[in-house]
């Protein structure tokens, strides 16, 4: 004995002979070794699984937050110039600069860099606003386009002129044009001809055997001077040469003998496109084709010319002249805020379509007017400081010839002072802004929103402002950088310039989660739609539809699955024999290890052509199944043998006949249906273009009239008839239920018609709301599928609390007197509520998150639209298709994030209130 | 008749009955009942009978002649009854009185859970089931093809061994009765659920909570409770199955008061392992072994000066 405890580690108190009652009583120190060891291993599990769902939390928001934050620029360089006043093109002399950058004052060589006169102090000369700087890629450099004196300056960021380009020929120049996206620009003369050409700054290497002592000791990030442009010692040791190259071509006579009052130029597939105003008061059009002669090298160039009046005499005179996108449309605005709007579809014949204001207050002046990028949003600044951003929009009841109006998609409040600069961004929807106070303002044009802002700082001017603003400070010009990182504005006398920090600045809550007036909508929408072919295109990142898909799909499977899934959890925990139980359930379990990339490939590529073949079929099925399963118990209940328990078994293969028979049935009446119910053509019936929506409703309404049948036929007619037939026989008896069965149906079906017919008098056509024009892959296919992937999760968790509810409960009821029925629905679901509600729950998450059955079968169209029959997009799909081409850290991926992050933030809301209900139910039945 | 091997076929799973009569606190396992033949030293001196009915030999049952000038509400009538292949019940005959309270006593496992089953038919539940002969309620066979099952529950009040209120509002848990039969008007349920609860001598203790969980009452409430939901059908016969014997005594000794008062009122049959609570509450008792009825008499009678042998030696504790 004493050995036994020896051996077994215990402390043995010599001098009690040891028993084996205190043997017994012995913990050994093992045991709470590993009862420690399994308390901290359950505690670190449990810690790591919270830290981790936390974890990935905190990196979805880490991933999203760049989203929101703030965006801002920072002042890098700014300088002033003691110029000559010089507001027109008559003088050439350069004046001395003093010229400061970021800080440090340095006296520079001679150069003026100045924007021409604006227009607005000039008197008859038309020329209007057009951004006359451009920027390069580094915002080193920028060319000052001076036609009016035929020449364009490059200086560099500082003011140091670098070089004079000629441009143009020896004619008066009386209007001129650039545009910021291409550096196309085009000169206007008195003579009625027109001069095109393109600036473009060029890149070249140097040798450092080809270049002076000076430039070779440039330590890389310094530049200097050379040659009609900058050298730039670059990281790598390189030395590159930044210049100003103008092309141009020979003036082509527009108007003849006419001043050329107002010109502009596009770039159609056919050719390029010039407008003139010519002081005739006519709209002139020229399209431009040049075609190379292949043998003899020649250019051969052909005009195809139109004109109209633009309807305005000498006195009143036209701003502002634009030609949109490729030519097919023209604005000409008026200081006073009209706007002509011509139709130049037909070169040969320009037509005046639209005619309108585009400013609200009558006092207000239009001062500049440019467009966004793609040239097809027209932007207009006033005198109040406001900007309003039109484009044209398609609606049904447009009184336009062309039906086309134009609107204003959105208005960009400034602090009232005028505006005197716009300059688009050359890649997004950013619009830089220049008031004559010496602001300058960054918006976001599509999201309505102002990034930021800048302002002229006083700088040492020849001679301080007697009095009032200071009006050397009114901004003449801004300039977005190509890459948008930069914005340069210039006033009479100074420059600054502006680094930007704003990598995604068309995401504000608003625009994610609100509606949105994006360019060419005819109002504003829910949209997402992240890529395009063009490079005009705006990326719509509206997360609604994604979140409306995902609740879509989840509610069409659910609609499908829960109730089977409920249904078949009851019949087989309460009705069904368990000898049969065991081998249901695990064959249902078995459903769930079926992969839902199967299923979706199912839905997607077998089910979906099939559903779309046999429209009518399948939704008269959905009625003819459920009949006929009934149809089938009531026939079982006159069989001799359905009261004997032997015979139970032959109930499932009778169902599964049933099911059988209801499709037969559907088959047959499939066609039937559709020539009576659906005008002959249930495709074109969906899509609204035949028939009435009797129909619609009618099917709407049988789950209803079903109901109601069922609740009535319990409560009053099932009495009677048993009361009635109390001392007949059982065949009898189940003869006369049969005959009520088939009214009842026969009721059914007339009362939904009734329904159907009177509510189609009454209110609307169902047609447009939940159900529409077919689409192959639509939210029917879907939720039939996804509801199959949903059934036997919802099933196990369900069947497990049924099973899990006492015997002595159910005896309890059938000892008083229920029926298995009601014993079921009143005793057995609502003690096994928190279990069921449960599994429904969990059913939930699974369709929430599904993705490769969405994403297979749903068609992934991010639209808005309940119709059982048309196709969506869920988060998780998106999430799935778009990863893969979203370039890391760009707004795009940090989009598909914050969509991940919904997607997380939606199930941990739902499973939350879930779990809060399901302990509220669970109280209920606690003490069991 | 020959009885088939023993312990042949197990226990159904399906059994819908919570009375399952193996509690170890209270009965000896099953097969030291039914295993033939009884241990030496308990075999009472006069051992023919129980030892034929261990053979299986049939033998008659010693019926008083006091019980059968009774007014019968029921009737068994040659009653067998098989679960699967492996009989429960051999030919049992013998009417309970109207009005009157019938206490069933015997050993663990000889089938009194299973006769008072077989009058409301909730035996029907389990599948294996099969029985012979006849039962009568009032003269009329409640075993045909004819009988509406449902409506014969209806007519009987059954309450088990292990109290088992519904999660429900003790209100909705008396008149649940009503309820199924779709009953809604409010007067109507009140009416009885204050009749019913009094009737089991609850009222005065949850009147003032009849809308909180009835599982929140004690154990002995609770029975009571379940007692109120059987008469709240307003049964013909009451049914208990051991209706005390998870009840301490002050609770027991409540139920045991409750059915003295509802005697006359209910036709009572009271399945009970106790026979000190027989000889309290009963007017008739009837003795059963291993499927068989031994004797049924007076409860005076059975007590006092039985019949035969074995009856005095199973009161007296010899044996069972
Ligand atoms: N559901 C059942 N399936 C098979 N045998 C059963 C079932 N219920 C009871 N029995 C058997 O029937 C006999 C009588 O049981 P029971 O009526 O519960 O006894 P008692 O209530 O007298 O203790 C026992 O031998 C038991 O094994
Ligand atoms: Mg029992």
């Amino acid at each position: 004995m004493r050995s036994l405890e020896i051996a077994r580690g215990c402390d043995v108190n010599a001098e009690t002979s040891p028993n084996s009652r205190r043997l017994r009583r012995v913990t050994q120190p093992s045991v709470y070794v590993v009862d420690r060891l399994a308390r901290g291993l359950i505690a670190c599990g449990g810690l790591l699984t919270v830290v981790s769902v936390f974890g990935v939390l905190i990196y979805l928001c880490v991933e999203v937050m760049p989203l929101f934050r703030p965006e801002r620029i920072e002042r890098v360089a700014s300088w002033s110039a003691a110029t000559d006043a010089a507001t027109t093109d008559s003088t050439d002399a350069p004046a001395p600069l003093d010229a400061r950058r970021a800080g440090i004052t340095k006296v520079t060589a001679r150069g003026v860099a100045e924007p021409e006169a604006t227009g607005v102090e000039s008197g008859m000369s038309p020329s209007d606003s057009a951004p006359l700087v451009g920027l390069d890629d580094y915002a080193r450099m920028y060319w000052v386009f001076q036609p009016r004196r035929r020449q364009v300056l490059l200086c560099r960021v500082g003011g140091e002129l670098l070089a004079r380009h000629a441009v143009g020929v020896e004619k008066t120049v009386t209007a001129s044009t650039v545009n910021p996206w291409t550096g196309d620009f085009a000169i206007g003369y008195a003579d009625g001809t027109v001069q095109t050409g393109k600036l473009s700054f060029k890149t070249e290497f140097l040798d450092d055997s080809a270049v002076t002592a000076a430039e070779r000791a440039l330590q890389p990030g310094e530049s200097r001077p050379y040659r009609k442009g900058l050298l730039e010692r670059t990281a790598e040791h390189q030395l590159r040469h930044h210049t100003l190259v103008v092309q141009q071509k020979k003036p082509i006579v527009v108007a003849r003998d006419r001043r050329i009052l107002l010109v502009d130029q596009a770039h159609s597939t056919r050719g390029t496109v010039l407008v003139a105003v010519s002081d005739d008061g006519m709209l002139r059009y020229a399209r431009v084709t040049e075609r190379k002669n292949l043998l003899t090298g020649e250019t051969v160039t052909r005009l195809k010319q139109g004109q109209c009046p633009a309807q305005f005499d000498a006195e009143d005179s036209p701003a502002f002249l634009r030609v949109a996108g490729l030519g097919d449309n023209v604005f000409l605005v008026f200081r006073d805020g009209r706007l002509l709007r011509f139709d130049t579809r037909n070169p040969s014949s320009p037509v005046l379509v639209e005619r309108r204001s585009v400013l609200d207050t009558p006092h207000a002046r239009v001062r500049c007017v440019t467009f966004l990028i793609g040239k097809t949003s027209l932007v207009v600044g006033d005198s109040e400081g406001n900007i309003g951003v039109w484009f044209r929009i398609k609606p049904d009841d447009a009184s336009t010839p062309d039906g086309v109006v134009l609107v204003r998609g959105h208005l960009l409040h400034g602090n009232g002072n005028a505006v005197t600069a716009l300059a688009p961004s050359l890649r997004s929807r950013i619009m830089a802004a220049g008031y004559a106070d010496g602001t300058v303002r960054l918006f976001h044009v599509t999201s309505e929103q102002q990034l930021a802002e800048g302002r002229f700082t006083a700088v040492r001017t020849a001679e301080p402002a007697a009095g009032g603003p200071d009006a050397g400070a009114a901004v003449r010009a801004v300039v977005l950088a190509p890459k948008d990182d930069h914005v340069l504005a210039l006033a009479r006398d100074r420059g600054m310039l502006w680094r930007v920090h704003a990598p995604h600045p068309e995401i504000t809550w608003r625009s994610v989660f609100g509606k949105v007036w994006y360019e060419g909508y005819p109002e504003p929408e829910h949209v997402w739609q992240s890529s395009s072919g063009s490079d005009a295109f705006e990326p719509k990142y509206g997360l609604v539809p994604l979140i409306f898909g995902t609740i879509k799909a989840t509610f069409y499977s659910m609609l499908f699955g829960a109730p089977l899934a409920l249904l078949a959890a009851v019949y087989t925990s309460e009705f069904l024999h368990p000898r049969w139980k065991k081998r249901v359930k695990p064959t249902i379990e078995m459903m769930a290890s079926l992969p839902s990339v199967v299923l979706g490939f199912l839905a997607a590529l077998f089910f979906a052509p099939i559903v779309e073949r046999i429209v009518p079929e399948t939704l008269t099925a959905l009625a003819t199944v459920p009949f006929a399963v009934l149809w089938g118990a009531y026939l079982w209940q006159l069989l001799p043998i359905a009261r004997h328990g032997h015979w139970h078994w032959l109930r499932i293969p009778l169902v599964a006949i049933s099911v059988g028979v209801g499709l037969q049935l559907a088959a047959w009446l499939g066609p039937v249906v559709e020539r009576t119910l659906f005008a002959g053509d249930v495709m074109l019936w969906l899509d609204g273009q035949i028939g009435t929506g009797t129909a619609g409703w009618m099917f709407l309404s049988l789950p209803l009239s079903a109901l109601m049948a069922v609740l009535i036929g319990s409560r009053w007619v099932a009495p009677a008839v048993r009361r009635r037939l109390r001392n007949r026989p059982t065949r009898t008896y189940a003869v006369c239920v049969m005959g009520q069965f088939l009214l009842g149906s026969a009721a059914v079906i007339a009362v939904a018609w009734l329904l159907g017919a009177v509510l189609n008098q009454i209110a609307w056509d169902p047609r447009g709301t939940f159900v529409g024009t077919y689409v192959q892959r639509n939210a029917f296919v879907v939720g039939i599928v996804m509801g199959f992937a949903v059934i036997p999760i919802i099933y196990t968790v369900s069947d497990d609390a049924l099973s899990a509810v006492p015997e002595s409960l159910r005896a309890a009821s059938l000892g008083a007197g229920a029926t298995p029925w009601q014993t079921a629905l009143r005793v057995v679901v609502p003690t096994a509520m928190s279990g069921l509600f449960s599994a429904l729950m969990i059913g939930l998450g699974r369709a929430v998150g599904e993705t490769m059955i969405v994403l297979m079968a749903a068609g992934n169209t991010p639209i808005i639209d309940w119709n059982i029959f048309s196709g969506f997009r869920t988060l998780s799909a998106n999430i799935a298709v778009e990863m893969p081409e979203a370039v890391k850290g760009s707004t795009h991926f940090r989009m598909l994030f914050l969509a991940a992050l919904t997607l997380f933030l939606m199930t941990f809301v739902l499973n939350t209130i879930a779990e809060t209900i399901r302990l509220r139910f669970r109280k209920k039945a606690f003490e069991l | 008749m020959t009885q088939q091997p023993p312990a042949a076929v197990p226990q159904s799973p399906a059994s819908t009955d919570g009375d399952v009569p193996q509690q170890p606190a209270f009965s000896q396992p099953r097969p030291a009942a039914a295993k033939p033949p009884l241990p030496d030293e308990t075999r009472p001196p006069a051992t023919s009978r129980l030892h034929r009915i261990a053979l299986g030999e049939p033998i008659q049952a010693e019926i008083h002649d006091a019980v059968l000038r009774e007014d019968a509400v029921l009737e068994f009538d040659h009653f067998s009854l098989w679960y699967g292949s492996k009989q429960a019940l051999f030919d049992v005959s013998f009417p309970v009185a109207r009005g009157k309270v019938t206490a069933l006593i015997g050993p663990s496992g000889c089938g009194k859970s299973t006769l008072l089953r077989s009058i409301n038919r909730m035996n029907d539940l389990i599948d294996s089931v099969r029985y012979e002969g006849d039962i009568r309620l009032n003269g009329e066979s409640i075993l045909g093809r004819q009988v509406d099952v449902i409506e014969l529950r209806k007519r009987m009040g059954m309450v088990f061994q292990k109290p088992n209120p519904f999660p429900m509002s003790i209100f909705e848990n008396v008149v649940y009765p009503l309820r199924i039969d779709g009953i809604r008007n409010r007067r109507l349920l009140k009416e009885v659920c204050e009749q019913s609860l009094r009737g089991a001598a609850l009222w005065d203790e949850v009147k003032d909570r009849l809308h909180e969980s009835g599982l929140g009452l004690s154990g002995g409430q609770q029975q009571r409770l379940c007692i109120a939901r059987a008469i709240a059908g307003a049964p013909e016969v009451l049914l208990l199955d051991e209706p005390c014997s998870a009840l301490d005594p002050i609770a027991t000794a409540k139920i045991e008061d409750l059915i003295n008062e509802l005697r006359g009122e209910y036709s009572i049959v009271i399945v009970t392992h106790n026979m000190q609570q027989a000889s309290r509450v009963s007017d008739y008792t009837a003795l059963m072994y291993l499927g068989r009825l031994l004797e049924y008499g007076p409860t005076s009678d059975i007590f006092t000066r039985p019949h035969l042998p074995e009856t005095n030696d199973y009161i007296t504790g010899r044996f069972g």
